[in-house]
């Protein structure tokens, strides 16, 4: 009953959100979450295919965008998050829009990226029936707490998954967590996505980032077989190893870490599939698009090419260091403290910048570009111009010739993400 | 150019958020001031060097704290006669909670330290979050950035690092932040701390310098970055 009026009600309040201000569109979320708390589990728990979590520190997004591409080109019909909003408001906001006027969700089943915090909420209310954990890293300190304590919210998030969990062989504490599922005496599948022995530089993990003397690195005690392997890559083609077999493909996604995001899709896509071709689904990845702001290119008015990089941590930022600066492009950072971004800025001293190719830097911006000047000065990395007004800033950077690569926290990148899209070929 | 040897304290275990930092900027300005920085990792179970000029220390989890407790327990003596023979150190946040007497994390487990510092720590489940700023006698003011669960008390005759002008320090209630033993020096600051406060390093360098070769002669730095951040520190909120 209340998936009938928590609907109604919930499109009430949309349609006079809509015609008032036009913002607020967690709102419905809200109000429907209050008036009936179980409105969430109640409309999840009809889907007759069930509810996907993907979680992990990092790549939680493309890899999300990959799983439910593949499985609508399957035709089944998947929810998924709304941009931007991994929170209950948000998901329950797109519910009631989604829902039809029987409170029913026309949907097989759903795909939601949920971060590692509200995973464990998520699932008191709904139990998944797959659960993909992608890594765990040094993540922002004050939301989330110490490395170990990550882990363990993803534990919790793992352990409730009914038939299977997907996990990366390659991370030391989610290889160990998927061990012991296997060990358990629930009869829940566990599988492995992983990356060639040969390509494992190329995936350091978060003891690896840190560690100055890596003689003390924790692995695995057993490296797990995983079902699926980035064997090698060049350029935009990779090459999984499934089950033994070979499969290339060439991809539009940018960034090693997304071939390694793509192993983990195809690992859980294969079991929410069983029917499908693994041929068919491998080379479907090859028109998965970037996700929003994740590498995602502009094109200017001078015709010159524009990159926007979300980085979140040290993983992500040394992962936009190796990938992303091949064709020498100019490089702006823009660094910002709010709380989605980490208000503790000390994450950039954990980059390795010493890697780098680059020598200098043209523009630093964000409320923190003076911090992030003077990081890189201690590695001796000119800063050209520090302007910490992002609209001022990219508008100047944009003027530069050539190639360029904005690498930026979350805030930072939204702000000029929303900038791109208006100016982006017009007036920048 | 003189030598001069930093020990880096647990740097598997012990760097949670940037302590890596503090090595980078001291080693740095160690060498722009004309000396030789010469680094030793110094893991459990090892012996520390022979010889040593300046010590640091990192952050930590609960759990990597445990894994070093009985390391720093086997190294007490040999810490307090470098203290006592006025050696540098800077302890961050997990390596200065075990400086102190002891420390009760926030799930009961008892944790001896080695008494440098006479100062008790106690975990709780509230973290104190946020930018910070303190006054010193001796460097002004020195900004970092505070994430701790634990309440430092100092003993009566303990000195703090400084006093707390914006932000929590050691306990939230007494205003004090860190401590501070002959020349060694405890705090909870991150950002890291030696990145926003380059006239504190310098004297670290000082300190160690003046040990080993009985006097210090700095060089010039451009410090217009250093300026400009302090600047933005200032005026930031909590």
């Amino acid at each position: 009953m209340q998936k009938f009026i928590g609907t109604h009600v919930g499109k009430l309040v949309q349609r006079a959100v809509r015609i008032g201000s036009g913002g607020g569109q967690a709102l419905p979320g809200l109000i429907v979450e209050k008036l009936f708390p179980g409105y969430f589990a109640a409309m999840l728990n009809k889907l007759p295919e069930g509810v996907i979590i993907i979680t992990g520190t990092n790549g939680k997004t493309t890899t999300t965008k990959m799983v439910v591409e593949l499985l609508r080109s399957q035709n089944k019909k998947v929810i998924t998050n709304p941009t931007g909003s991994n929170l209950t408001r948000g998901i329950i906001s797109s519910l009631i829009e989604q829902a039809d006027h029987k409170g029913r969700l026309p949907f097989d089943m759903a795909v939601f990226e949920v971060d590692e915090a509200y995973a464990k909420q998520f699932v008191q209310q709904v139990r998944p029936r797959w659960v993909l954990a992608l890594n765990v890293s040094r993540d922002q300190l004050d939301r989330f707490g110490e490395v170990d304590a990550i882990a363990e919210l993803v534990r919790t998030t793992m352990c409730a998954a009914v038939e299977g969990v997907v996990t990366n062989a390659n991370d030391p504490r989610l290889s160990v967590i998927g061990r012991d599922i296997s060990k358990g005496e629930n009869d829940v599948k566990v599988e492995y996505f992983g990356v060639h022995k040969s390509l494992r530089k190329y995936f350091p993990t978060d003891n690896e980032i840190v560690a100055i003397d890596t003689k003390h690195e924790i692995l695995p005690a057993e490296p797990e077989l995983p079902s699926v392997l980035l064997q090698s890559f060049k350029n935009q083609t990779a090459v999984y190893s499934i089950n033994g077999k070979l499969y290339p493909t060439t991809l539009q996604v940018t960034g090693q870490h997304n071939f390694q995001n793509a192993a983990a899709a195809i690992a859980l896509a294969c079991h929410l599939l069983p029917t499908a071709s693994t041929k068919v689904l491998v080379e479907r990845l090859s028109t998965v698009g970037i996700a929003f702001g994740r590498g995602q290119i502009f094109k200017l008015r001078d015709k010159s090419s524009l990159q926007l990089v979300l980085v979140k941590n040290p993983a992500s930022f040394n992962q936009t260091l190796a990938s992303y600066l091949t064709n020498s492009p100019s490089v702006m950072v823009a660094i910002n403290d709010d709380y989605a971004d980490s208000r503790d800025v000390s994450w950039l001293w954990d980059v390795d910048f010493t890697t780098m190719t680059a020598t200098s830097i043209e523009i630093t911006s964000g409320s923190r570009a003076t911090d992030m000047a003077l990081r890189l000065h201690y590695d001796n990395i000119e800063v050209k111009t520090i302007e910490p007004n992002l609209n001022r800033a990219i508008t100047a950077f944009c003027k530069l010739p050539g190639n360029k690569l904005v690498i930026a926290t979350y805030t930072a990148m939204l702000h000029l993400h929303a900038k791109l899209e208006k100016d982006a070929g017009k007036i920048l | 150019m003189k030598d001069l040897h930093i020990v880096q304290l647990y740097i598997n275990e012990m760097n949670t958020y940037g302590d890596r930092g503090n090595l980078l900027i001291l080693s740095k300005r160690m060498r722009l001031h004309g000396y030789n920085p010469i680094i030793h990792y110094h893991h459990v179970g090892a012996h520390l060097p022979a010889k040593i000029d300046i010590i640091l220390g990192g952050g930590g989890q609960d759990a990597a704290q445990i894994e070093i407790e009985q390391d720093m327990q086997r190294l007490q003596k040999q810490l307090h006669s470098l203290s006592d023979h006025s050696i540098p150190m800077l302890m961050v946040c997990g390596t200065y909670q075990l400086f102190g007497t002891r420390f009760t994390t926030s799930s009961g487990n008892i944790m001896k330290g080695i008494g440098i510092f006479d100062a008790e720590t106690i975990g709780t489940g509230n973290r104190h979050i946020g930018n910070i700023a303190i006054k010193t006698t001796d460097y002004g003011i020195l900004y970092g950035f505070e994430n701790h669960s634990g309440r430092t008390i100092l003993g009566t005759h303990q000195a703090p690092l400084g006093i707390v002008a914006r932000g929590n320090g050691n306990n939230g209630q007494d205003k004090t932040e860190g401590a501070r033993t002959n020349n060694v020096f405890g705090t909870y600051m991150h950002g890291p701390v030696l990145s926003y406060n380059p006239i504190f390093c310098d004297n670290l360098i000082k300190l160690a310098a003046e040990n080993a070769y009985g006097v210090f002669i700095p060089r010039e730095i451009d410090d217009s970055l250093s300026v400009l951040s302090r600047q933005a520190a200032k005026v930031r909120a909590y």
